[in-house]
């Protein structure tokens, strides 16, 4: 899919390896996309790419500029966000938005402060709350199903995610959240797909290991407190952390290398906050899931947290050096 | 030779000086009013009375106004019209008057109205000074529109109320929302700059 789109701008065409491995490593969660929700989900991540490179390119090709393939992450990762039965028209306004202004408005390329994925995302939530919350269905019991249909029975599109029940209060099994077959966002479902492809790109160091670590530790922590306070509808902290697209954010999301801090202490403060502020917003915003809003949040104190890293570090040089 | 100066005065108040994407002035009003067309045609109509009034008066009395107080003297003319606006609209637009709430009262605060008292009316005679004043009103207004526009057709599927979207039209709720009003108006100012460096820019284009 991603070198069929590509493959008509190679020449105008930034080939950067970093990008494609995380494009290689969400491969295992498109695969559970299909094997769970059908053959639509191919369609929406067609449509979105689609949007988006044209999005880029009417950008950077007037500037003479490349495309790069960090656009094939960004529209993966939000494709992947989405439900599967998003209408297709909704999916592209939203990675327009996202590229467009994410990404583009503040230069491109290397310049953008926000997650373009999560800016887009974050436009179509709050934009078409209904098309975009009530649309879940549950996945096909049977393996091997989705190859062949288009989508799931669509009596089913009420159902109600792991997150919501958590956040209705009542308690979901842990295993069908390790293996998948629960309704939710098409990559986000199989925590066992996410952990294949996030192992991968932190193995190929393509992501910093310390953001997505940072992350899950964050919100172990977090959970875990809320849990031993005996705080109502916390859940098992590993249930929480299985629930919802907190493992697809932690690797995935909260290690996009431009919107993250560089600086190593800047990087476990990003990524413990955002674990620990997910946990928070979904305990007590209105929202069931809260990674979205947790890195759009940390994405903004990153340039503070490098320089006050930064400034510490010179500080402490200054210290050690006359003495 | 009047006609003339009319139509610098507009061009530089919708455009070359245009209140809102070049001086960036009248924000707060831009964000808050734009979600309907109604409101912010009302909005821009208080505010060019407002200014083209406030304009003139500040001009006639420019010879008699002390320096050391004219500031205190322009708030109180500024003051007396908007409270004119206010005391309409709740007379006569109740529900418009509730819609805009205290951004009515608020023109006062407007930097565009003191920019053009202190900037214009000051040095200049009342009918250029009336003329300037509707010229940047006119200018605010219509920024506001266009950003009206986008907004209430997006969020509502309407346009003054009435529906011109399809029946099936998902409104976009964010549009209604004041992040909206940031978008817009950044997609705005962006557009208008792009415009105008192409124009200042013939090789640029090809002809």
């Amino acid at each position: 899919m991603t070198q069929k789109t590509g493959g008509p701008t190679r020449k105008r065409f930034l080939v950067q390896p970093v990008m494609l491995r995380v494009v290689v490593g969400l491969i295992p969660c498109l695969v559970g996309a299909v094997v769970f929700f059908g053959l639509r989900p191919l369609v929406v991540i067609g449509v979105v790419l689609a949007t988006g490179i044209l999005a880029e390119a009417a950008f950077t090709l007037r500037q003479g500029k490349p495309v790069t393939s960090a656009v094939l992450v960004s529209c993966l990762i939000y494709a992947l966000s989405l439900p599967p039965t998003v209408p297709l028209w909704i999916a592209a306004v939203g990675i327009a938005f996202g590229i467009v202004f994410g990404k583009m408005a503040f230069g491109g390329f290397g310049y953008n402060i926000y997650n373009p994925a999560m800016v887009g995302r974050c436009f179509v939530y709050i934009s078409f709350p209904l098309a975009l919350t009530a649309g879940w269905v549950h996945p096909f019991s049977s393996l091997g199903q989705g190859l062949t249909s288009w989508l799931p029975p669509v009596d089913a599109v009420t159902a109600a995610t792991p997150l919501r029940v958590i956040h209705e209060g009542q308690s979901v099994p842990l295993l069908p959240l390790i293996w998948g077959n629960i309704s939710g966002s098409m990559g986000e479902t199989s925590a066992v797909l996410i952990a294949l492809g996030g192992a991968y790109i932190l193995y190929k160091k393509a992501a910093p290991w310390r953001l997505a670590i940072g992350c899950l530790l964050g919100a172990f922590l977090a959970s875990s407190i809320f849990y031993i306070m005996r705080i109502p509808r916390i859940p098992h902290p590993l249930t929480f952390m299985m629930a919802g697209s907190l493992l697809f954010g932690a690797f995935f999301v909260v290690t996009e290398p431009i919107s993250g801090p560089k600086t190593k202490p800047a990087q476990w403060i990003y990524g413990t906050a955002i674990g620990a502020l997910t946990i928070v917003l979904r305990r007590w915003s209105n929202f069931p899931e809260g990674i979205m809003f947790s890195v759009l949040f940390m994405n903004t104190f990153v340039p503070l947290l490098d320089r006050a890293v930064q400034n510490a570090q010179k500080r402490r040089a200054l210290k050690g050096n006359p003495s | 030779m009047a006609k003339i100066r009319t139509r610098t005065f507009f061009r530089k108040g919708v455009w070359e000086e245009n209140p809102v994407f070049r001086q960036i002035l009248g924000i707060c009003s831009a964000l808050a009013v734009t979600n309907l067309m109604t409101n912010t045609l009302i909005m821009g109509l208080g505010l060019i009375f407002v200014t083209a009034m406030s304009s003139a008066t500040v001009s006639a009395l420019r010879k008699i106004t002390p320096e050391r107080t004219r500031m205190m003297v322009q708030v109180l003319i500024i003051a007396s019209y908007v409270m004119m606006v206010d005391i309409f609209l709740k007379a006569y637009l109740p529900d418009i008057s509730e819609a805009l709430g205290p951004y009515v009262g608020l023109i006062i605060t407007n930097c565009i109205i003191m920019g053009r008292c202190e900037g214009f009316a000051r040095n200049n005679p009342v009918w250029p000074a009336f003329l300037d004043g509707v010229a940047s009103g006119v200018g605010y207004a219509l920024v506001l529109l266009v950003i009206a526009t986008v907004r209430e057709l997006l969020g509502f599927g309407t346009l003054f109320g009435m529906h011109v979207m399809p029946s099936g039209w998902v409104p976009w709720t964010i549009m209604i929302m004041a992040p909206a009003g940031f978008f817009m108006l950044a997609l705005f100012i962006w557009v208008a700059y792009e415009l105008e460096y192409k124009k200042t820019q013939p090789s640029h284009g090809d002809k």
